[in-house]
């Protein structure tokens, strides 16, 4: 898997932070802030897809549109293409943004419903070419054909859509400037299952013949793994586990990647049967009140004291796997066969384990 | 969906107003309301020519008289023709009606749209709008046409002085509505999915408003722009009324109604047929707009 890539970084995320401000009170004083992303550092490489998984408000959405500064980022660095987007003047970062575009999750409400669908597609060629009307109108055209959508559709408008051509419409709005990196954000999570399948096709098959790299956002722990080469699992704003699909999903190590991907389930009745599900307690914390120490501390299966005091950092525990976790260390290599993880994990599987 | 119908229409997409003018054309109110407006806006453009007496002319010896042919809508106290008072007083309060409707629209759409895009701008607009709708409209109107009255006169004579004061006065006293409704909408459209995805694209803040906030906020600015006009002309005849208007002798149709008004006993058509041009206008430019904003909108297109 990892081998195959080129091993050209084309993201470059460091320490990634996104606050939101809170304000209290009468003078709306500046009281806290909702730590949507805190301290996220990942790569992407060239004609990769990263897949982000994570639970709903864990700030996966947020990371997608921190990464094309849609938001001002807090602190922490974006380079893309070797670009830092995080300090570019905002003329800069206009002509920088062809390079990076956005699939988004409602396609009913990522097109605007009074244009025709040749001028969402032709948006992006309005803004960054002075090319003639006819030369844009080819290329919608063209677009059109690479998304699969019909010619004639040029001049009707998105409410004539069905769900899953509007996510073509979306995507080919992405790709009129030739981009070299997509931020998928969840762009099935709105689809039935049947259309999801066709545009993770079409995302796929665009991949394959536009060289792109994708950051796929979603909850769909399946679909990731069919699409991803490698997975980020995100938990309360900070990434718990970064590994490749078949390790991850085979051997999870972070105990929160375990307890969400237990939740996969199996098409093999005989596997099905046997999966133990691993429940969490209690809720996630709020993110503009973290615990001290680990994220997952006050839901964690295997905490030890350690966890509640310091903060673990992302750290290479096999080669190409990065976990941030006290309880997974690099010279902890004997992960015992059958069980996942390390071998603190004896009793983790009991469901409804109380903690504490 | 064949290959040969792809290239038959896939040659030049369509001019999208003629699919706003064919919807338009199936809202029957719209229509039969255009065709009014084009009566009225027509009658009190060209009808001076065909009945050219003057709404001035002055003769007591014929006043208040009935329907006749001489005078067809019959004569006020002064013996001047109601016919040629009535086209006469349609032109200017069209003319008012409808620039201070624009005038007030411009400004409510201003206002709206820069409070409720630019962060920054929107609590000082909208205290600006909130002091606005405290003023006193009255004594405010009072205070504009004292001041600038005599200079506007001077400048433009008596005629075009009053006539600038009057749609300046109405405009910039009835703009706020409009601002607050087109705000609001504004503050809604900006977290919309296309609007992030447009800044995705990097469209800079002036052709995203034109382009994605201006289309979607069209629906409240018609509503808004319909009921202006009926409000405008109101105003109008309320200024007339308290002699801070158009001269005196100068027929407007709320000033006709409000000469009519003490005679209504004695001859009610002298109400009837100014009150009749006034409800048929308002009426019509509803209709109108209603049907205007139902065409401009493609997701009731086609229907």
């Amino acid at each position: 898997m990892l081998d195959a890539k080129p091993a050209k970084p084309l993201v470059t995320v460091k320490d990634l932070k996104m606050y939101f401000p809170i304000h209290t009170g009468l003078f709306r004083r500046h009281t806290g802030d909702v730590k949507a992303v805190d301290g996220l550092s990942f790569t992407i490489f060239e004609g990769e897809t990263l897949g982000l998984v994570g639970e709903s408000g864990c700030g996966k959405s947020t990371v997608g549109r921190a990464l094309l500064r849609l938001y001002e980022l807090t602190s922490g660095s974006v380079t893309i293409d070797g670009d830092d987007i995080a300090t570019l003047s905002s003329e800069e970062l206009r002509l920088k943004r062809p390079a990076m575009q956005m699939v988004f999750q409602d396609p009913q409400a990522s097109l605007n419903p009074r244009m025709t669908v040749a001028a969402i597609i032709g948006e992006p060629l309005d803004e960054h070419t002075d090319w003639n009307a006819e030369k844009k109108l080819a290329r919608v055209y063209e677009l059109m054909d690479a998304v699969g959508l019909n010619r004639a559709f040029a001049n009707r408008y998105p409410h004539a859509f069905s769900g899953g051509q509007r996510q073509r419409i979306g995507i080919a709005r992405a790709l009129a400037l030739n981009p070299k990196f997509i931020v998928c954000d969840e762009p099935i999570a709105a689809l039935d299952v049947s259309i999801q399948a066709q545009v993770v096709n079409l995302l796929e098959d665009l991949q394959e013949k536009m060289g792109l790299t994708y950051l796929f956002i979603s909850h769909d722990l399946s679909m990731v793994r069919h699409i991803a080469d490698r997975v980020a699992v995100m938990y309360l704003g900070r990434i718990a586990e970064l590994s490749p699909r078949e390790p991850l999903y085979a051997d999870p190590l972070h105990p929160y990647a375990k307890a969400l991907l237990s939740a996969v389930p199996d098409p093999d009745p005989e596997t099905e049967g046997k999966r133990q599900r691993i429940i969490l307690q209690g809720d996630v914390p709020s993110p503009s009140n973290p615990p001290k120490g680990c994220n997952f501390c006050t839901r964690c299966p295997e905490v030890i004291p350690i966890c509640r005091e310091v903060k673990p950092e992302l750290a290479e525990v096999r080669p190409g796997r990065f976990v941030a976790c006290h309880l997974v260390t690099p010279d902890n290599q004997k992960a015992a066969p059958g069980s996942t993880g390390g071998p603190e994990a004896t009793e983790h599987n009991q469901q409804g384990e109380p903690k504490k | 969906m064949t290959d040969h119908t792809i290239d038959l229409k896939a040659a030049k997409p369509r001019n999208q107003w003629w699919d706003v003018w064919d919807q338009f054309r199936t809202h029957r109110g719209a229509l039969i309301g255009m065709v009014i407006f084009a009566v009225i806006v027509l009658g009190t453009l060209l009808g001076p020519f065909f009945w050219d007496v003057d709404p001035k002319f002055i003769n007591i010896r014929a006043r208040e008289l009935g329907p006749s042919l001489a005078h067809p809508l019959g004569t006020d106290q002064l013996g001047r023709d109601m016919l040629a008072r009535v086209l006469a007083g349609g032109r200017i309060t069209i003319a008012v009606g409808m620039t201070a409707m624009l005038l007030s629209l411009v400004l409510g759409t201003l206002v709206g749209v820069l409070a409720g895009y630019f962060r920054r701008l929107d609590g000082i607009l909208m205290r600006l709008t909130d002091l606005f709708l405290a003023l006193p409209l009255l004594p405010l109107l009072l205070l504009m046409v004292m001041l600038f009255r005599e200079p506007l006169v001077l400048s433009f004579g008596p005629e075009g002085g009053i006539f600038i004061l009057i749609v300046f006065a109405i405009g910039v006293t009835s703009w706020m509505h409009a601002a607050r409704i087109v705000r609001g909408d504004v503050l809604a459209l900006k977290e919309r999915e296309f609007v992030l995805a447009s800044r995705s694209i990097g469209t800079p803040a002036r052709r995203m408003i034109l382009r994605h906030i201006l289309p979607n906020v069209m629906s409240p600015i018609m509503v808004s722009a319909t009921l202006g006009v009926a409000n405008a002309v109101i105003t109008e005849s309320a200024l007339s009324f308290l002699g801070l208007g158009f001269p005196p002798d100068f027929p407007t149709w709320g000033r006709l109604l409000n000469d009519g008004l003490p005679y209504i006993n004695l001859s009610p058509e002298r109400v009837i047929w100014p009150a009749l041009a006034l409800s048929a206008l308002v009426l019509s430019i509803n209709y109108i707009g209603d049907g205007l904003r139902d065409a401009l909108d493609p997701r009731i297109r086609g229907r």
